[in-house]
């Protein structure tokens, strides 16, 4: 923006010899109007932007438009479905989720989405099934013969006001990945009680390398080890915590939630993460963890692909992080990733309906998880586990995982509250108990 | 347009003194109003109309997507008094917008006097001091964000050269991260500010530096008596595109930080993207962006009143 305002200066040198007085006079005035008025102009684009959206090939019936957030997958996917249906042209554009949140939202708004559009699982995102829904933008899937084979757990995600409006196809979980050269070299084994996780992480500090390392300078990083350990300490006594709290019988600040951010805390003051989380990003975070200068990262098993690619000879795990001394009790977080939902004022609804049942065959299915390193769905698409997330695909098989925190929350304020909170905690800016008070506050505040 | 050229021709071929024209050279330098008309027009439609409509959110709880919504009068602005994240951002934009005003400026005018003195390297001196200002900002905060990370470059210097004392966790402490951005902003723009500054020193006639010297002036009393009242226009200008552009800094804090940790580098600008694209608040977030343009407007029509009155008294 900088750079936009400053620009006409140039130019403009050229009045300054020769007492040109006159005309700055007026010049830095219309920038200065010009400039201010282009904020809101930015702002206002809600009804009118999108233009320049994929919805404009509705000509030809054998065209589907898409946009999606699969970033490095969905190429793959679509490459196969317009193999499989021959003539077939698939227009699509790929974004970060970052930038396809608010792209998505502004191209239903003004009625220029594509036929198909990645939409996440749930609610509490301003791109998830829930909040996209509700406003009727979404087309009805529950007929769809897939529906009814999904597990009941990812099921109600796709669902709202009791109907199926979202293709869910793979499934991802949060934990421990351990880098297993570093783990050899320094001569320790991944730890199955709280206890050990300690006595783990002094043994990494005194070897030199960290067991873990923390990207909280990205601030959606902070919350996968409170999620971790949430999983067990509030939903390992309590399964129906979600429903207490939206009757209003619970709260975040008497609830487990305070010992899971203790626990947290303690991680730190043991010193389980290397120095600096919250200077690190995420990015810098995958390279401690890819190169051995920590033992691990507890992240997503989305972590482990670009781990690889990092160092490609090396070999990661996904295990487990436990929070209690019963390692019969932990819990991993896991949940559906972005599916796939039609729009409900798609141009070309049969074929929009054919390419999210191609996401949900196997050929569809297995293609997505393959590439994004996760699993699918439905029990029935005969891939061969991958082995580094074979405790994942226990945990899942035996019904030991609970949804991320946050696909149940009632709006997306309480996890931007909880993040960017989690940063103030580590800072010294707010204390545990500020924080799970402000959550309860923003749960409360509803839609 | 296109015509005036041919009309000059014969023009400026004629003999200088023979049939002078006063009347055709007086109808150009002042055009008819209306040659303004098209441009105007292209303006309202393209930046007046969609921000004045943009602005009837504000007094909305729009969503920013779903087609109903209702009229809630001033309640965005009188919330902005109780936010406490809005309150921080008005303060952090304020610090911002000032320190990079006097730093970057006074940066600027330092660099612009030593690349104006007869130093042999002073074209590729020039060069370089501007090159910052020429790279996108977006990835300039990306490659700052490597160079200030814990492990990043400027704390691995720090270390070589004996200074570990002062490695920092530059833009993971909140008390630190704010002066960062700015170090980051000063570092990228000093040199658009020189360019400027440089104009303006060249254009002070060298016969009047000769004649302050014949004085008996020193270098000191020169620059305050000769070249510091003829700088005012070009001081202008930088002040403010720098207070303007420090108001409104968005790209550089969002990339190096996020406006974290936690909310410790929020900018009103920041906190607009936010509210906007994150919560889904588009009506609050829009009501921020009009404080921001109020904010704006009388902040630079105030400095430039101050200032062109400066530059009057001082010419």
């Amino acid at each position: 923006m900088k750079a936009d305002n400053t620009r006409p200066t140039l130019t403009h040198r050229g009045t300054f010899p020769e007492g040109g007085i006159m005309k700055t006079r007026t010049l830095p005035v219309l920038i200065a109007a010009a400039t201010s008025v282009a904020v809101l102009a930015a702002c206002s684009g809600g009804t009118n932007a999108g233009s320049d959206s994929p919805g404009g090939g509705g000509g030809g019936s054998q065209t589907l438009t898409l946009a999606s957030q699969d970033q490095g997958s969905i190429e793959d996917v679509v490459k196969a479905f317009e193999k499989a249906n021959p003539g077939v042209k698939v227009k699509y554009t790929v974004s970060g989720a970052d930038q396809y949140q608010p792209q998505i939202r502004t191209q239903l708004a003004s009625g220029t989405a594509p036929d198909v559009m990645s939409v996440w699982p749930g609610n509490g995102n301003p791109a998830a099934t829930y909040v996209l829904a509700k406003p009727g933008y979404l087309r009805d899937l529950s007929d769809q013969p897939w529906v009814n084979k999904l597990p009941a757990s990812v099921k109600s995600l796709t669902e709202y006001d009791g109907k199926s409006y979202t293709a869910l196809f793979g499934l991802n979980g949060i934990g421990a990945v351990y880098n297993q050269e570093a783990l050899t070299k320094a001569g320790l084994t991944p730890p199955d009680t709280w206890t050990q996780l300690l006595d783990f992480c002094k043994a990494a500090k005194a070897k030199g390398t960290p067991a873990f390392a923390l990207g909280n300078q990205d601030n959606w990083v902070t919350q996968l080890v409170l999620y971790s350990l949430v999983a067990t300490t509030v939903y390992g006594d309590d399964p129906d915590f979600d429903k207490q709290m939206q009757a209003g019988q619970a709260t975040f600040a008497k609830s487990p939630w305070t010992t899971a951010l203790d626990k947290y805390l303690t991680m730190e003051k043991t010193g389980c993460f290397q120095k600096n989380p919250l200077g690190t990003s995420y990015e810098a975070s995958q390279t401690l963890a890819a190169t051995g200068k920590t033992l691990g990262i507890v992240q997503g098993n989305w972590v482990i692909a670009l781990l690889k690619e990092k160092n490609p000879k090396g070999t990661f795990t996904l295990k487990a992080l436990p929070a209690t001394d019963d390692p019969a009790k932990t819990l991993i977080p896991a949940a559906a990733g972005a599916g796939y939902a039609v729009n409900a004022k798609a141009k070309n609804p049969e074929l929009a309906l054919k390419f999210v049942n191609f996401v949900m065959s196997p050929e569809g299915m297995n293609t997505f998880v393959k590439k994004q390193g996760s699993l699918p769905t439905l029990s029935d698409t005969g891939l061969a586990a991958d082995p580094s997330l074979a405790e994942l695909t226990k945990f899942i098989g035996s019904d030991r995982t609970v949804p991320f925190m946050d696909q149940l929350w009632p709006n997306p304020k309480v996890q931007a509250t909880m993040l960017s909170g989690l940063q103030e905690i580590f800072s010294g800016q707010s204390t545990p108990g500020k924080l799970l008070d402000e959550m309860d506050a923003e749960y409360k505040s509803g839609n | 347009m296109t015509v005036t050229p041919h009309k000059q021709l014969p023009d400026v071929d004629r003999p200088p003194g023979a049939e002078p024209a006063p009347r055709g050279r007086r109808e150009r330098t002042t055009p008819p109003w209306w040659f303004a008309l098209p441009a105007m027009l292209l303006f309202a439609f393209v930046v007046l109309v969609p921000s004045v409509r943009g602005v009837y959110y504000a007094f909305t709880d729009w969503d920013g997507l779903s087609p109903d919504f209702s009229f809630v009068g001033l309640d965005n602005f009188s919330e902005m008094f109780r936010d406490e994240d809005a309150r921080q951002a008005v303060w952090h934009t304020l610090l911002i917008a000032v320190s990079i005003t006097v730093v970057q400026n006074a940066v600027g005018l330092l660099l612009a006097l030593g690349v104006n003195s007869a130093i042999k390297s002073r074209n590729v001196l020039r060069v370089f001091l501007f090159a910052p200002a020429v790279i996108t900002p977006i990835v300039t905060a990306y490659l700052w964000r490597n160079l200030l990370g814990p492990d990043g470059a400027v704390n691995s210097l720090l270390g070589a050269v004996g200074l570990k004392g002062l490695q920092q966790d530059w833009l993971g402490d909140p008390d630190l991260a704010l002066w960062s951005v700015v170090g980051v902003i000063v570092w990228q723009f000093a040199g658009y500010s020189m360019v400027i500054f440089l104009a303006g020193l060249q254009s002070v006639p060298k016969e009047v530096h000769e004649a302050a010297s014949m004085d008996g002036a020193g270098p000191v009393r020169r620059f305050w008596s000769v070249t510091r009242p003829l700088l005012a226009p070009a001081l202008t200008i930088n002040l403010m595109l720098s207070i303007i552009g420090g108001i409104k800094l968005f790209d550089q804090v969002f990339a190096l930080t996020g406006g974290g940790p936690g909310h410790a580098t929020d900018t009103i600008s920041t906190l607009i993207y936010k509210d906007a694209f994150t919560l889904g608040e588009f009506g609050y977030s829009i009501a921020l962006a009009v404080v921001l343009t109020i904010i704006v407007a009388v902040v630079s029509t105030g400095q430039y009143l101050a200032l062109s009155r400066n530059e009057r008294a001082s010419s």
